[in-house]
């Protein structure tokens, strides 16, 4: 019997071991309308400016802070939660509205300790670059595991936020967050803080890579972007907090 | 001083961001069992590179 003949006499293999992950190829996008590693790393470069500009606003206009990091938040969790899709409209607004809040909470920093604004924008931008480097270069490798200590590790730091959060209406709090508090335990426990947001920023950096990798559509290139601008917002607000501690000594 | 080293920190870090992001991973970092599969398997390219062969028919 000759290859055609068994072919036409038995049709092509239903086993599903064999046709799962092919029925995805059916669907598959055109290459213009997959997201890339240019686009990607062109949005984040403008949710950057977008920030920089909300952060001169804010700079100017400090009342702005409670709003902002609201609209902020609501933005940040319309665009995990609710439409990923629509992360090319949200994410822009999210980026304005940190960038407003952080401009706000920078200056009251650099009120107290001068110079502290700049200290922390360039740790922050030079252990992005860093860590790009280490990413692409295989030194440091995101695996299921490292996925779930910093998963794990943002938990925590979420429930000790939440704690401190609830405290704060009875007028208490933790001491170990305040950034006037230099003793070595809190100046660690930002340190340890610092590291996670920074590990956070790794696997951004292989969600992007993946999503290339697999082709999705193209509106993922605005939510990668996003994905990073809410890690490296989250790590310049850890780091001016570690560098206020140090300052405090 | 102290503006200058940091802020040449931020500008050198930034320049690095946009020229290395744009550049694929190295093999070392794609090529692993232990990849983070958050998207299902990787979809098969449409076109197969091979070499065609004619198929003759025994039977007749």
């Amino acid at each position: 019997m000759s290859k055609h003949s068994a072919l036409n006499t038995f049709g092509r293999s239903a086993n599903p071991a064999f046709t799962r992950g092919f029925e995805a190829n059916t669907q598959s996008l055109p290459l213009s309308e997959q997201m890339t590693l240019d686009g990607a790393v062109n949005k984040t470069g403008i949710l950057l400016s977008l920030c920089f500009t909300g952060a001169i606003i804010g700079w100017n206009i400090p009342s702005l802070i409670i709003p902002a990091a609201i609209t902020g938040f609501i933005l940040a969790m319309v665009t995990i939660f609710r439409s990923k899709e629509k992360a090319g409209s949200t994410a822009p607004l999210y980026a304005l509205a940190q960038g407003i809040a952080l401009g706000g909470i920078t200056l009251t920093y650099e009120n107290q300790f001068d110079g502290i604004a700049i200290q922390a924008i360039g740790l922050t931008f030079g252990i992005l670059a860093s860590l790009l480097i280490c990413y692409k270069s295989g030194l440091i490798k995101p695996t299921e595991n490292l996925k779930l200590m910093v998963g794990a590790g943002i938990g925590g730091i979420f429930i000790l936020y939440m704690v401190s959060f609830v405290m704060s209406f009875f007028g208490a709090g933790i001491s170990l967050l305040s950034p006037t508090n230099g003793s070595l335990m809190s100046i660690g426990l930002s340190i340890g803080i610092v590291c996670i947001a920074s590990l956070s920023l790794v696997l951004d950096f292989d969600y992007i890579e993946e999503g290339v990798e697999k082709g999705l559509p193209k509106y993922m290139e605005w939510y990668g972007a996003f994905s990073l601008m809410v890690t490296l917002v989250w790590l310049y607000l850890e780091i001016l907090r570690l560098l206020s501690k140090i300052r405090s000594r | 001083m102290n503006s200058i080293i940091f802020g040449g920190l931020a500008v050198l870090s930034l320049f690095v961001f946009f020229n290395l992001g744009k550049v694929k991973a190295s093999k070392k970092q794609t090529d692993r069992d232990n990849r983070i599969n958050r998207f299902g398997k990787k979809k098969p390219d449409n076109i197969i590179e091979g070499e065609s062969e004619e198929v003759i028919d025994e039977d007749k």
